[in-house]
């Protein structure tokens, strides 16, 4: 009978919390602001931003000192490549230099004087290029397409040599290209910049929404001298368990509808490949929420006035960001940071919604990622019920806290009275 | 009084203020230190190396071997033995691997039959840089191996080196990296995201002081501190913080161009300009939102989804150009991308002042903004008439 109840009264107060915090919410403008506008709106945003994702026809400079068949051949076929348009055509480096320098092009292909001759007497022939890194994107572009027409160049002007040396063409061929290769990029075949980054950024827009939202309303509750922790007068039973499945419910709730327009919709709507299985990219998203919810109450604890959040966290999206190792590779992370990132549901769970709905792998492809989630989760609800804890514990105590801040106050020398009246004038 | 002395009053009143919260000693100082040090020590090595490449070797032969122990031995590259395509694949997807190399069945063979076998290269472009390096690796060693193959058929065939060199490269590239000439990524993106940190801060920090008055109730002492002028109360308050602001950003430009020796083709002078309006600018920005929303929490938020799309729209990652014609016109609304566009003719070009007046009067515009709703913000702090939190 004792156990039933039990039951009974849990599952009531559960409830209750649960209804409590989602009015909360929702009569809440500033978390609104967050969820739905941030949460929604973002994610279309970061998409329109990022749309094409590939930049083209980098404008270059030339400067064709040679002035020989082999270079006017070369600048042609660097004009015909995806990557980079030939803009101007310059009589000397100055003129090219005052281009680059004014933002009309981004890189400068020059031709020496004995570019042509070189070739002619069957030696190596050399060019150059200087490219603006104010972007890596123009250097690669540059890069890639001179390397590519150099390649082919040297194939045709090799192909010519060795059938001057009396080879027939298929000797020729064979000794030029004894090895060849095939080359595949399946997930991302054009290094399209928006299809790596708009995946990280979808799931870290889920955990930092949710933990800006929820720290926004544990901040307004201390602020009007509740507390997070404390459960509604009405309730009959007290448990930190309550409280957090309580509170967490809302979240898990809200950000499932969130999370699932965040991770299906949003890429559908502007083409990102969805490889993966509906349920397996479910299943991990699943994870990551509940994950993300317990993260949030946890560390949202810390947060003691409404607006503090924004001052303190904001510039943790974008070190979360560099963390998931989707930009800069996670084998290159120092020691400290990598340890670091295991702090972020984020890290783990944008390398699994990569994996999945991107890369299309099966769920074995993320089962690393979502055994790390499972223990995130599970310590992160210990913490988050910790925290119930000690906020109660703080509650309770409250009067001997505010002795000793005073005291402490007294001992650093500041005059609070003093303080008061310079700056509310009471 | 005279209005200096109003000025300085409320200067004194907001040092007392900053004294009695430590949130905006944490929010300002300790923010930016945190984000110094973390992106200077994670990108510390400049360029990734011994990224994880999958080799599945087919062949079994002493050139396959050769081929994957010099793969291993770039510096880019770290190779990973798989028995099977299938695991190779396997491990690529889930991302432990950047990509996947087969070496065909019978390699060796064909290379002496001049049968000409090939590689198959499978890459995770997903992982950008990775990826892209580790697919730059590949091509080399292919490149290579192919010069060996036929270094060797030449000697075989009485070839002198010189020759040689001239039939296998007939023509060879010489690349000048303008500004950084290592490919170093830490020089590249700290360059702006310090930076953008510190407009991110300015914003937040100015929108919070400015609304803690309405917050707290305090907006009017504040009003009778500077002799009900708001102009005057304004100045006092950017009087303060725009020396802390200023402080903090000269301090990142000399850790960078200075104790860090980051590349600088102009003159790190110059770059102090740069931040000091950057700074400016983005408190004009800080003090529009509030003056637009007298709602502290609200204009916080905007301030928030203002500064972090600030990142992006400077453009120094993907390029400006390469997004819808309607984004790009509103990249100017950030001072972060005229500071970019600042740093690029000076850090990089070393144009100095011809080369940047422009974003200077640019940055400069910016300070008029918030005189368009003084109006509103005085009326909010004399009748506190806002939500107020």
């Amino acid at each position: 009978m004792a156990k039933e109840r039990f039951i009974k009264t849990w599952l009531g107060d559960w409830w209750n919390i649960l209804c409590h915090e989602l009015k909360q919410i929702l009569s809440d403008g500033g978390v609104l602001l967050i969820f739905f506008v941030a949460g929604l709106a973002y994610p279309l945003l970061y998409n329109v931003v990022y749309l094409n994702g590939v930049l083209s026809d980098t404008p270059i400079a030339v400067v064709d000192d040679a002035d020989c068949p082999d270079s006017r051949r070369f600048i042609r076929e660097i004009d015909a490549t995806r990557e980079v348009e030939v803009a101007a055509r310059c009589v000397n480096m100055d003129e090219a230099k005052r281009l680059m320098r004014d933002r009309k092009v981004n890189g400068i292909v020059y031709f020496p004087r004995d570019f042509g001759e070189r070739l002619v007497r069957n030696e190596t022939a050399t060019f150059s290029l200087y490219a603006d890194m104010s972007s890596f994107l123009y250097y690669k572009n540059a890069m890639l397409a001179t390397n590519f027409v150099m390649l082919h160049e040297i194939g045709q002007i090799q192909m010519e040599r060795y059938t001057l040396a009396g080879m027939t063409e298929q000797e020729a061929s064979q000794v030029i290209k004894p090895v060849g290769y095939d080359d595949n990029n399946p997930f991302n075949r054009a290094f399209n910049y928006s299809f790596f980054l708009i995946s990280a950024i979808l799931m870290i827009i889920i955990q930092q929404t949710m933990f800006y939202g929820m720290s926004l309303l544990v901040g307004t509750q201390r602020e009007r001298n509740h507390s997070f922790a404390s459960l509604p007068d009405k309730l009959a039973g007290h448990g930190m368990m309550r409280v957090v499945l309580g509170r967490g419910g809302a979240y898990w709730l809200l950000y499932l509808g969130i999370g699932m327009y965040i991770a299906f919709i949003v890429p559908a709507i502007f083409g990102i490949p969805q490889r993966g299985q509906f349920g397996d990219v479910l299943a991990m998203l699943l994870f990551f929420i509940t994950d993300c919810v317990f993260f949030s109450m946890t560390w949202s604890t810390l947060i003691t006035r409404r607006e503090s959040v924004f001052l303190l966290f904001l510039a943790i999206s974008p070190i979360c960001l560099f963390l998931t190792g989707c930009s800069w590779p996670t084998v290159a992370f120092p020691k400290f940071w990598k340890v670091f990132s295991y702090i972020f549901p984020s890290t783990f769970g944008v390398q699994g919604y990569i994996n999945l709905s991107s890369a299309g792998g099966d769920i074995a492809a993320a089962s690393s990622q979502m055994n790390v989630m499972v223990l995130q989760t599970i310590i992160y609800f210990g913490t988050a019920c910790g925290c119930v804890f000690a906020e109660n514990w703080v509650i309770r105590h409250k009067e001997e806290i505010r002795e000793k801040k005073e005291e402490l106050v007294r001992k650093a020398g500041i005059d609070k009275a003093e303080d008061k009246r310079i700056i509310a004038g009471e | 009084m005279s209005n200096w002395q109003r000025i300085l009053s409320v200067a004194r009143r907001e040092l007392r203020i900053i004294r009695n919260r430590p949130l905006y000693f944490m929010g300002s100082v300790g923010v930016i230190a945190f984000c110094a040090v973390f992106f200077l020590t994670f990108l510390d090595k400049g360029l990734p190396d011994n990224i994880p490449i999958g080799i599945v070797d087919n062949d079994r032969s002493s050139t396959s071997r050769a081929f994957v122990q010099q793969l291993d031995a770039t510096q880019l590259g770290k190779v990973v033995r798989h028995e099977s395509f299938s695991s190779a694949r396997e491990d690529m997807t889930s991302g432990k691997i950047a990509a996947v190399c087969v070496i065909p069945e019978g390699m060796n063979e064909d290379i002496q039959a001049f049968k000409q076998p090939r590689f198959t290269f499978y890459v995770n472009g997903l992982y950008f840089v990775s990826g892209a390096l580790a697919w730059k690796d590949l091509l080399t060693m292919v490149n290579l191996t192919n010069g060996a193959v036929q270094r060797e058929i030449l000697r075989a065939k009485g070839y002198n080196d010189r020759e040689i060199m001239g039939l296998i490269r007939p023509i060879d590239i010489d690349v000048h990296q303008i500004g950084n000439a290592t490919t170093n990524y830490s020089y590249y993106l700290c360059g702006i995201l310090l930076p953008g940190v510190l407009e991110m801060i300015v914003i937040l920090v100015l929108i919070y002081s400015l609304g803690a008055e309405l917050k707290f109730g305090t907006s009017r002492h504040l009003m009778e501190t500077s002799g009900h002028s708001i102009v005057s109360a304004i100045e006092g308050k950017l009087l303060v913080w725009t020396i802390v602001f200023s402080a903090i950003g000269f301090v990142i430009i000399m850790l960078l161009y200075h104790w860090l020796h980051f590349p600088i083709s102009g003159s790190i002078f110059n770059m102090f300009i740069a931040m000091f309006l950057l700074v400016l600018s983005s408190e004009a920005i800080a003090i529009f939102i509030i003056e637009l929303i007298p709602i502290p929490r609200l204009a916080l938020s905007v301030g928030a989804l203002y500064s972090v799309l600030g990142f992006s729209l400077s453009g120094f990652t993907l390029p400006l150009e390469a997004m819808p014609p309607y984004i790009q016109g509103l990249a100017v609304i950030f001072p972060l991308r005229h500071y970019y566009l600042f740093y690029v003719q000076e850090v990089i070009f070393g144009a100095g002042f011809a080369g940047w007046w422009k974003e200077v009067i640019y940055l400069l515009l910016f300070l008029f903004v918030p005189l368009a709703g003084l109006k509103r913000l005085k009326a909010a702090y004399i009748h506190q008439n806002f939500p107020k939190d």
